[in-house]
């Protein structure tokens, strides 16, 4: 099994990575959709982390992605750095309708960036757009629907709100300009996604695959076996800044 | 993690009689809500050497415990036989007349069966015991608690059994169970199950000859709150309890029954009480209600939900610290199954509480400590898979934090963690480490095979899903294909690991506990200053020594629970998702302030001539508390780490010059902010400077504050507008309420300015009473878990208070005992003192402080000062330093000036009419008076003796 296992290595690559953010922002749900394509109430309850693989093609070459789901309540915080040690890769997930997400995004952000390997790709991913994209129905057609809720004053607060500003934007809270300009501060890859519809998932991951340093892993993994480890090279941390020249080149290279 | 966590440090291991109570299960005293339980505590508690004597005449050596109200019994080996029974289940307690020298009691419990010890202590210290026994019983009587047994025990299905096997035996099999009907119609709690059916195949788990074998087991030795537990009923336990029985036995087992006993409807109430409230696990339950076992049907429909959300929410309202962590869902999803709402309540405050301490807590501490004496019994038993999985980079906790924070719930097959958690209540928590040691050596060779963290998870999924196989599958013989992989773990678990005791578990928790907590409370620190918004002008260190600082403070003044407003202020939805953060009292901010700032402790340096040491005390001054709520920008009552309020105030202070400095001083002391100090706040500034320089040497500052007070006034009425229709040539300043705008910062400024000592106060020496040092973390005595051991016992702080009041006294009897002060500033010793500056006032602004001389007593009372203070220092080389009256002759000098100064404007009043000429002689005279003082208090101070300049030297050499 040991010459099985070494042998996929030579196919293909493992990634490590790691998802965080606060509580209820969608973590489990972004990496749901990214590896089994669904959109469901959890299952799998997030103790400490969950353990998810997927496979996906990059050009030539096969990566396996091992996703760890950690969770996202606060005193949880501590148990993190168990799940990202040696992690190439990190998605921060905030929620885009709520503005205190992505203050927690931040102090994840310079966590890693302070505590993890020097080489860890971050992604920043601004969830749930789907609640603050207008809906594909006409604006038209949502203005009566605006009037039956504004009778039913014991509605959900946050609903009634969306629904009476009739703008699905006023239930957004972080501006994508807001964000963007965040991650390009700290250097971090920006998507906004949204677990339910499937938006910018499959292309966030491609583009985590695509900064990845493969060469590097694949050199280290058979040497030394420990990624994090033999990943302190600066060099690689340098090639991967200049990833705009690439962004949005092939998006159909991730089937998955 | 931006909170502190005072618990961590203040952990205490228990004592023997805390230990002898975890150990039977016995409630904890009731919270004080009804005072008549104080007749309870007052009861002696006691324990014997007995017997116990069961019915098939085996007997059992051990020790009888009695703790009011309970009886306790364990075996010598402390887990082959033992029970725990409430007094009030007693109904007769008989002195069996047996063979001559034996001393043996025949307890009757309610149901009729018999408890028989024999007490095999001498005999008057049995007596004792017998005569302790019938006054708890007596207790007992009174307050009524004979008469609640039947009803409580009418809630345990146990009685169900145990009647309706009875009722069969009496009948024969003719109409048993309507017979039984009426009398059992009974009201016994139950679980989701009930309803919702039970996981697993009744069949296959051969309910039926396990409820049998029960249903005798309990007849015969008791049940609920008088169950006898013997060799049998580990046993009993081990092959998996029968569904129905589960949820009581986990109870039983557990001790949470006692609670369950001893607190009649306290759920109710609780949820009554807090019904509609919020609180900050509220939102947190809600979003993991629906992710809790959702595959079992229960917790598909609304009715399961709800259970599941009241027990949750009832837990956070009753513990607030702990409130609500997950994994905790999934505890209370699964014993939910078996028990009802009240039961699962009490069940998951033992879990929480007592067999998995700190585990849920919000530094999840607990766990953290388990996890590492997981990895040092794999380090002990295990050690090829230990050192592998070193070699592979391999943390064991991937796996293995989950088994233990879920009780393996959401590891493996559900039917199988249930009998692990059977046993779990039934033998403790060491069952956990066995159980996980066992899963690591039976999948041993594959372990050794595994890459990373990933392959290992995959692994351990793996085998949990064939737990149900068969563990021989290859095997001829029948039988050995028969055993599961199940079987197979849990008799590895409990064969091969019997080595891991309670015992063991304890002492592998004590050895790590400090290593633990010191690696959360570091973590902690570096997230806290990450965290920050801005670190202001401090370094990264220096914010660290703020937080250790800090950290201290609230370790020895612990903030009381709810530092934050009341609930109602709190509805706003931005403060209820409002990360949890630190937040400090006044309390907490002196001892945080004398940390950092000299002037905000009294250091006192004592020598005895075998050592010298300083004692430091907490100041406690009104300038304290001012400074307290001018940080307090928040309106708060409360300052935060996170929210600034200590780094910015400090940041407003430290890094000041000159002019910042002094606008920041008159800040604080403009209380409504308008820009003007009020007489009295003139006043209230200058205790505060005489607060601050109130243990330095010699009388320089002294004489600058009192200067300070006759210039402030002089320039202060000489500023005043002149009110326009009063006759121009009147001079006398308007007469202005002690309560008014009175003085501006610029004048305020120019006083401060005209005196050398203050200025160079203000310059530098101010700024520089702030200091940031390493704080020695020698903490109070409420660490004295942390070091353990013997030198722990030398150097605790009570210790240490012994041992300094002992030397002390010797050295007080060889006449070497010495007391000093320790100075804020300790700069001038007033050996050359530097003379107050000319008057910034020209002589026509000065109108009208002629009043003072002309006042008898203000020169008497100045001069007055000196003498008593030189006398005192004449007396004795040390006086003005003496411990118990810091500095008399300095508070008394800063009353009398004060007085002196308050006397001023009546004077002035007085003075209206003189005539106008004589207002320079007079403000001169009055300079002149001041300068008198000076020149005496230099005169006496050139004066000291060679000791005491030795001493001065001394002092400043250890600053």
């Amino acid at each position: 099994m040991a010459d099985g296992a070494s042998g996929a290595a030579e196919r293909s690559v493992q990634v490590k990575l790691v998802l965080l953010g606060e509580a209820a922002v969608g973590k489990s749900s972004v990496v749901l959709r990214f590896v089994s394509n669904e959109f469901q109430a959890n299952k799998e309850p997030t103790i400490g982390a969950a353990f998810l693989t997927q496979k996906c093609r990059l050009e030539d070459r096969v990566l396996r992605y091992e996703i760890w789901d950690t969770a996202g309540q606060e005193r949880f915080h501590s148990l993190a750095p168990m799940y990202y040690r040696n992690a190439q890769a990190a998605v921060v997930v905030y929620d885009v309708t709520k503005a205190s997400s992505l203050e927690k995004a931040k102090t994840w952000v310079k966590e890693l960036q302070r505590q993890a390997n020097p080489n860890i790709v971050i992604a920043l991913a601004g969830n749930k757009v789907d609640l603050v994209q207008p809906s594909s129905s006409s604006s038209g057609a949502a203005t009566p629907e605006t009037e039956d809720e504004a009778d039913d004053a014991t509605a959900t607060p946050g609903e009634n709100a969306g629904a009476a500003g009739s703008e699905p934007e006023t239930l957004r809270q972080v501006p994508r300009e807001e964000a963007e300009a965040y991650a390009q501060e700290a250097g971090l890859l920006f998507f906004e996604t949204s677990a339910k519809t499937g938006d910018g998932i499959v292309e966030m991951f491609t583009e985590i695959a695509k900064k990845i340093p493969i060469d590097q892993i694949l050199a280290s993994s058979r040497g030394t076996g420990r990624p994090g480890a033999a990943g302190g090279r600066t060099g690689a941390g340098q090639e991967g800044v200049n990833l705009d020249e690439n962004a949005g080149k092939g998006k159909e290279a991730c089937n998955c | 993690m931006s909170t502190i966590s005072t618990q961590l440090r203040n952990f205490k291991e228990p004592t023997k009689e805390q230990l002898t109570q975890l150990f039977f299960a016995l409630p904890p005293p009731l919270d004080p809500l009804e005072g008549e339980k104080s007749d309870v505590d007052q009861l002696e508690k006691m324990e014997i050497s007995a017997v116990l004597v069961l019915q098939d005449e085996q007997s059992w050596p051990g020790k009888l415990y009695l703790y009011p109200p309970y009886l306790a019994f364990a075996s010598l080996d402390r887990k082959s036989t033992r029970f725990t029974v409430p007094l009030s289940t007693i109904r007769r307690v008989e002195r069996l007349n047996a063979r001559a020298g034996v001393y043996a009691l025949s307890l009757s419990l309610w149901h009729g069966v018999k408890i028989v010890v024999q007490l095999t202590s001498l005999r008057p210290t049995a007596d004792l015991f017998c005569s302790l026994l019938r006054d708890s019983l007596k207790v007992e009587l009174t307050r009524g608690r004979m008469k609640s047994v039947k009803s409580f025990v009418k809630s345990c299905y146990s009685e169900v059994l145990v009647m309706t096997a009875e009722n069969e035996e009496k009948d024969g099999a003719a109409a048993k169970a309507e017979d039984g009907g009426p009398a059992n119609e009974s009201i016994y709690h139950g679980g989701l199950g009930l309803k919702f059916k039970f996981p697993g195949d009744p069949k296959k788990l051969r309910e039926a000859s396990k409820t049998k074998l029960w249903t005798n087991y309990l007849r015969a030795h008791g049940r609920n709150l008088t169950l006898l537990r013997y060799p049998q009923c580990t046993r009993l336990v081990q092959v998996g309890l029968p569904n129905r029985l589960r949820g009581e036995m986990w109870e039983t087992l557990s001790g949470s029954l006692y609670l369950r006993y001893e607190n009649p409807g306290y759920y109710e109430r609780l949820l009554e009480e807090n019904s509609g409230r919020v609180n900050t696990s509220t939102e947190e339950i809600e979003k993991d209600l629906h992710r809790s076992l959702p595959e079992y049907s229960a917790y598909q429909s609304e009715e399961g939900i709800a259970s599941l959300r009241r027990v949750l929410q009832a837990y956070s309202f009753k513990n607030p610290e702990t409130g609500y962590c997950q994994a905790m869902n999934i505890l209370a999803a699964a014993i939910l199954i078996y028990m009802s709402e009240e039961q699962a309540f009490w069940l998951l405050e033992v879990i929480c509480g007592r067999l998995l301490p700190g585990y849920y807590s919000p530094s999840m501490h607990g766990t953290l400590l388990d996890q590492r004496v997981f990895e040092s019994l794999v380090q002990r038993c295990l050690p090829i898979i230990h050192d592998y999985f070193q070699q592979v980079d391999v943390q064991l906790s991937v796996a293995s934090l989950p088994w233990f924070l879920s009780l393996f719930i959401n590891s493996m097959p559900m039917v199988f963690a249930f009998r692990i958690i059977d046993c779990f209540f039934c033998m403790g928590p060491r069952v956990l480490f066995q159980v996980g040691l066992a899963i690591l050596k039976i999948n041993g060779e594959e372990l050794l095979r595994i890459q990373d963290d990933g392959g290992f998870i995959q692994l351990m999924r793996r085998y949990f899903a064939t737990l149900g196989d068969s563990a021989h599958p290859n095997s001829s013989d029948p039988r050995a294909r028969a055993i599961t992989r199940f079987q197979e773990l849990l008799l590895v678990s409990f064969r091969e690991f019997a080595i891991i005791t309670d015992d063991t578990i304890l002492t592998e928790r004590r050895k790590y506990r400090s290593e633990i907590i010191s690696s959360i409370e570091s973590f902690s620190k570096r997230s806290a200053i990450r965290n920050l918004r801005t670190l202001a002008r401090f370094s990264k260190d220096q914010a660290g020594l703020i937080y250790d600082a800090l950290f201290k403070a609230i370790c020895i003044a612990p903030p009381t629970s709810v530092a934050f407003p009341p609930p109602s202020l709190l509805t706003t939805k931005d403060n209820a998702e409002e990360r949890p953060e630190t937040r400090i009292e006044l309390k907490t901010f002196k001892v945080f302030l004398s940390e950092i700032c000299t002037w905000a402790r009294d250091e006192k340096i004592v020598r005895n001539g075998f050592q010298q040491r300083i004692d430091r005390e907490v100041a406690d001054h009104e300038l304290i508390d001012r400074l307290f709520f001018f940080w307090d920008i928040s309106y708060r009552g409360a300052l935060s780490f996170q929210a600034l309020d200590l780094v910015s105030g400090l940041d407003g202070v430290m890094f000041n010059d000159l002019m910042e400095n002094i606008e920041w001083f008159f800040n604080l002391h403009d209380k409504n902010k308008d820009g003007y100090l009020t007489k009295d706040e003139v006043l209230t500034l200058s205790e505060s400077l005489l607060f601050i320089f109130r243990y330095e040497i010699g009388d320089a500052y002294l004489g600058a504050v009192s200067r300070f007070m006759s210039n402030a006034f002089e320039y202060g009425d000489a500023l005043l507008p002149r009110p326009e229709d009063a006759n121009t040539d009147d001079d006398t300043p308007p007469q202005i309420e002690s309560n008014q705008p009175y003085m501006n910062l610029a004048t305020f400024r120019m006083v401060v300015l005209a005196d050398e000592i203050l200025e160079s106060f203000f310059e530098s020496d101010f700024s520089s009473t702030f200091r940031l040092q390493p704080v020695p973390l020698e903490l109070p005595s409420s660490n004295s878990g942390l070091l353990g051991g013997l030198w722990h016992n030398i150097t605790s702080d009570d210790n240490r208070k012994i041992f300094n009041s002992f030397t002390d006294q010797i050295g007080r009897t060889i006449g070497k005992h010495q007391v000093y002060h320790r100075p804020a500033i300790g700069k001038y010793t007033t050996l050359e003192e530097p003379k107050a500056r000319e008057s910034l006032l020209t002589p026509t602004m000065r109108p009208a402080a002629e009043g003072s001389p002309k006042d008898p007593s203000s020169p008497s009372s100045t001069s007055s000062v000196s003498p008593s203070s030189s006398s005192q220092l004449g007396a004795e080389p040390s006086a003005t330093m003496t411990p118990l009256t810091p500095m008399p002759s300095m508070f008394q000098a800063a009353a009398q000036a004060a007085a002196y100064m308050e006397r001023t404007p009546f004077a002035i009043d007085d003075a209206k009419d003189e005539d106008e000429d004589t207002e320079d002689e007079s403000g001169f005279e009055d300079d002149g008076v001041l300068d008198e003082v000076d020149a005496f208090l230099e005169e006496h101070d050139t004066g000291l003796t060679e000791a005491e300049r030795e001493v001065a030297k001394g002092l400043l050499l250890i600053l």
